[in-house]
């Protein structure tokens, strides 16, 4: 995996950025944030609070309602267009015509990339999905489609990776394993990754950075650095500063839950 | 927007412990047939499956030929009806706001009755093999064009943001997402659409056509040939089976599995009333262009070729209006005496047996890959025989109708009834609620989509068995009017006839929708939405 290949990673620069659905829900408060390039941030908050819709803005897949996105300077419809970003969803989007190696192949010729086989066996492995490459989705369980479309995010090697949950149906066990092995690769490969996760120690543990957001609609509650040294580990989670930290971003949850009940109560 | 009705059957497996295939079934129909045949040799009215070989062993030369020009029409009506379909799939898919005109319009044609189109076609092309080609196509292009449009609705969005998010645009989720989604429901229109496109050839064939399948049909009918009659009814039946099997085969071998049985899309939910009204108006005021703006364009001859003003002149302003609405009224009159029982008996007697045999799963193992089989019979090219078995009375042309609705209903409410939720049934379960509340909690409203699916695409289907067998053996009602305008040159009579019987169809068509709306609305409303 030469990291001279890709794209050098993209900072995100978030201006005032809202969105209001058409039927008037409002997802996501003008907010401002920059991610830095090459870093790992992890977004946290309640169920429904905007998490998704803030990815998928950033993704272009969704156009803002005000505000501005830069990923590296462009905005994301240029990102897209030199295929310089990729999104692992929140349900696994495989299509079920293609085997995990045909879904894999597919988004590389989407994105015009071209990848050694090997190296495809390599990501398939590393997702522990080996024996499996040419099963069809309907044959796999939810953790293993949602590995499956890991490695398919992975594959074209993006500048910029976003990661709607990418564990959420996966066993504790391995999930954990999962942790420590995949941020490897995006690490050495230097990507700027926004992971959105509901586990809290997840966040923690993998990221640079966690942002706590209220509940709906969206507003930052706490913005946290995360120094824990790397490479990470097992332990990582249950050593002193992991569980200070873990304290601290389960505080700024239960504080943006309440701050949200009377309607404009956060600062 | 709207869901697909549809469901797949898996033959091998999907029928559960007594997956036993359609043999069984096939030698019992066989047995009976023969016994029947030896039992009533006297009667002419029953050739034994016995007879019915040596009949063709010994005309197999005729038969060929005849087989040979039939099938090389249907399989050119195949071709330009299934392009059709697609083109009009691509225009609806490119231009989503005219889809509801092009179905619409789509609709009203597939309601034009093949047997006065048939006639009128004769006259356009002369003789040759036009009017069978033609009327092939108009059989097919409808039962392929709403599973492809359901088809090409059918991926989630998430697929097209995947490919979005590559920078990709509509013309990569065309090609790597839509096409591949909508494959499955194109197998399963085709699959439908190949016996189709027999039956269109063989009807246009009945309009004086040189050689082919429906000559012989209509020379036998002529000469009471029992034997004749059945072994065509037999070729023709044999034909369709195969043809209906071979795409599934075609579509397991590159999909892996069985296509999905697809009834009809579900028709659009409520929504605006007023953009309802506002598109019905379109569709009559494009049908209306296209109608009269083809007789100018093609320059045809003004005594045959009536435009929308002629018809209006002939049913209003006309001396003789009242007369010729009199003629028509009393046809339809008598053809509603014969379509409404058989139709309502058809559905009944289909959604009946399926809710029957849902009860006694094992004869369903039996039941169900005969009746899909039997569903692709051209029903209407064994109206000989049961014209000749029952008689030229009520009774045989009502059972044709009612056999004509009955094994698409059959089909379509099985297939229903086993959709019924896993989960709702499990929690049932946990409950120990018994058969019957489980048929009518979870089963019944699980089949209401299909039964009325099914429902709506039986009114064209009904009619066309109606005045087929009316023009072919009673001479009576709609259809004899029609053919016999035809024959006698009265053209006023005649396009005023297939406008009142294609409005009066799709009429059929939207009512049944209408109900179907408010009987799913109460009971299934997440059917639509
Ligand atoms: N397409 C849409 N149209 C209208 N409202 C939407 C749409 N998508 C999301 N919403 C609303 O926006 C809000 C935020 O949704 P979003 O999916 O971003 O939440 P989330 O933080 O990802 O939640 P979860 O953690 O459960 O995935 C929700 O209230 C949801 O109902
Ligand atoms: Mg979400």
């Amino acid at each position: 995996m030469a990291p001279e290949d890709t794209t050098p990673p993209p900072k995100v620069v978030c201006t005032a950025l809202a969105k209001t659905f058409g039927g008037g829900t409002e997802a996501v408060r003008p907010i401002d944030l920059t991610f830095a390039a090459g870093r790992t941030t992890a977004l946290v908050g309640p169920s429904g609070c905007g998490k998704s819709t803030l990815l998928r803005m950033i993704a272009g897949l969704e156009p803002p309602s005000a505000g501005t996105i830069e990923i590296g300077g462009a905005p994301p419809a240029e990102t897209r267009r030199r295929a310089g970003l990729s999104m692992a969803f929140q349900d696994p989007s495989l299509l079920p015509w293609r085997s995990v190696r045909g879904n894999i192949e597919l988004a590389l010729r989407l994105a015009r990339c071209r990848v050694a086989q090997s190296e495809i066996e390599q990501l398939i492995a590393l997702v522990g999905l080996d024996g499996f490459a040419d099963t069809r989705p309907a044959e796999l369980s939810g953790g293993m489609r949602q590995r499956a479309a890991m490695a398919r995010a992975l594959a074209t090697r993006p500048g910029l990776l976003l990661l709607d949950e990418p564990f959420g149906a996966v066993d504790e066990l391995t999930r954990s394993q999962l942790a420590q092995d995949l941020p490897r690769i995006w690490q050495a490969r230097g990507t700027t990754t926004i992971l959105v996760t509901h586990s809290v120690s997840e966040a923690v543990c993998l990221s640079d950075r966690v942002i706590v957001l209220s509940a709906r609609p969206a507003e930052i509650v706490d913005d946290i650095r995360i120094d824990l040294d790397r490479p990470r580990l097992e332990t990582t989670a249950r050593s002193d500063a992991a569980a200070l930290l873990i304290d601290r971003v389960f505080a700024a949850l239960a504080s943006g839950m309440a701050a949200a009940r009377p309607p404009v109560a956060a600062q | 927007m709207t869901g697909a009705v549809s469901g797949r059957v898996d033959i091998r497996s999907g029928t559960g412990r007594i997956a036993t295939g359609p043999v069984p079934g096939v030698l019992l129909i066989l047995a009976a047939w023969e016994a029947g045949g030896r039992l009533l040799t006297e009667a002419f009215v029953l050739a034994a499956p016995s007879e019915v070989a040596a009949y063709l062993v010994q005309e197999w030369a005729l038969m060929l030929r005849a087989l040979g020009a039939t099938l090389g029409n249907a399989a050119a009506g195949f071709a330009i009806g299934n392009l059709a379909a697609v083109a009009l799939a691509g225009i609806a898919l490119i231009w989503p706001r005219a889809e509801r005109v092009v179905t619409g319009l789509a609709l009203f044609v597939f309601c034009l009755p093949l047997v006065a189109t048939g006639p009128i076609l004769r006259v356009f092309f002369g003789p040759g093999a036009g009017p069978q080609i033609a009327l092939a196509a108009l059989a097919v292009y409808y039962t392929t064009l709403i599973p492809l449009l359901v088809g090409l609705r059918a991926a989630p969005d998430s697929w097209f943001d995947l490919v979005h998010s590559y920078g990709r645009g509509r013309l990569a989720a065309l090609v790597h997402v839509r096409a591949m989604a909508a494959l499955p429901y194109l197998f399963a229109g085709l699959q439908i659409a190949a016996p189709a496109a027999f039956l269109g050839a063989m009807v246009g064939e009945f309009t004086g056509a040189e050689r082919g399948m429906g000559v012989l049909t209509i020379r036998a009918i002529r000469a009471l040939d029992v034997e004749m009659t059945w072994a065509l009814a037999t070729v023709a039946t044999a034909v369709s089976i195969l043809a209906y099997l071979a795409i599934g085969s075609l579509a397991r071998r590159i999909l892996l599995e069985a296509p999905p049985v697809i009834l009809a899309a579900p028709p659009a939910a409520g929504g605006h009333r007023s953009a309802a009204w506002v598109d019905g108006m379109l569709v009559l005021a494009v049908a209306l262009g296209l109608w009269a703006g083809a007789i100018r364009v093609f320059d045809l001859n003004p005594f045959f070729a009536k435009g929308p003003g002629d018809v209006f002149t002939a049913l209003v302003l006309a001396p003789d209006a009242a007369d010729t609405r009199a003629a028509i009224g009393e046809a339809l009159a008598e053809t509603a005496v014969f379509l409404l029982p058989g139709y309502l008996a058809g559905l009944v007697a289909g959604a009946g047996l399926a809710v029957l045999l849902v009860l006694v799963p094992a004869v369903a193992g039996i039941a169900m890959p005969l009746a899909i089989a039997l569903r692709s019979v051209p029903i209407v090219t064994t109206a000989p025989l049961v014209v000749l078995l029952l008689g030229r009375g009520a009774t045989g042309t009502i059972t044709l109708v009612a056999v004509m609705v009955f094994f698409p209903t059959f089909v379509a409410c099985l297939q229903g009834l086993r959709q019924a939720p896993g989960q709702i049934m499990a929690v049932l379960d946990s409950y120990a609620a018994g058969p019957l509340t489980r048929l009518v909690r979870v089963r019944i409203p699980a089949m209401l989509p299909a039964f009325f699916a099914s429902a709506r695409m039986a009114v064209p289907a009904s009619i066309l068995a109606v005045t087929v067998v009316e023009w072919l053996a009673t001479g009576s009602g709609i259809g004899s009017l029609m053919a016999l305008s035809a024959s006698l040159s009265d053209y006023d009579m005649l396009w005023s006839a297939v406008v009142l019987v294609a409005a009066l169809s799709a009429l059929g068509y939207g009512a049944v929708g209408w109900a179907e709306r408010r009987v799913l609305a109460r009971y299934a409303p997440e059917q639509i939405a």
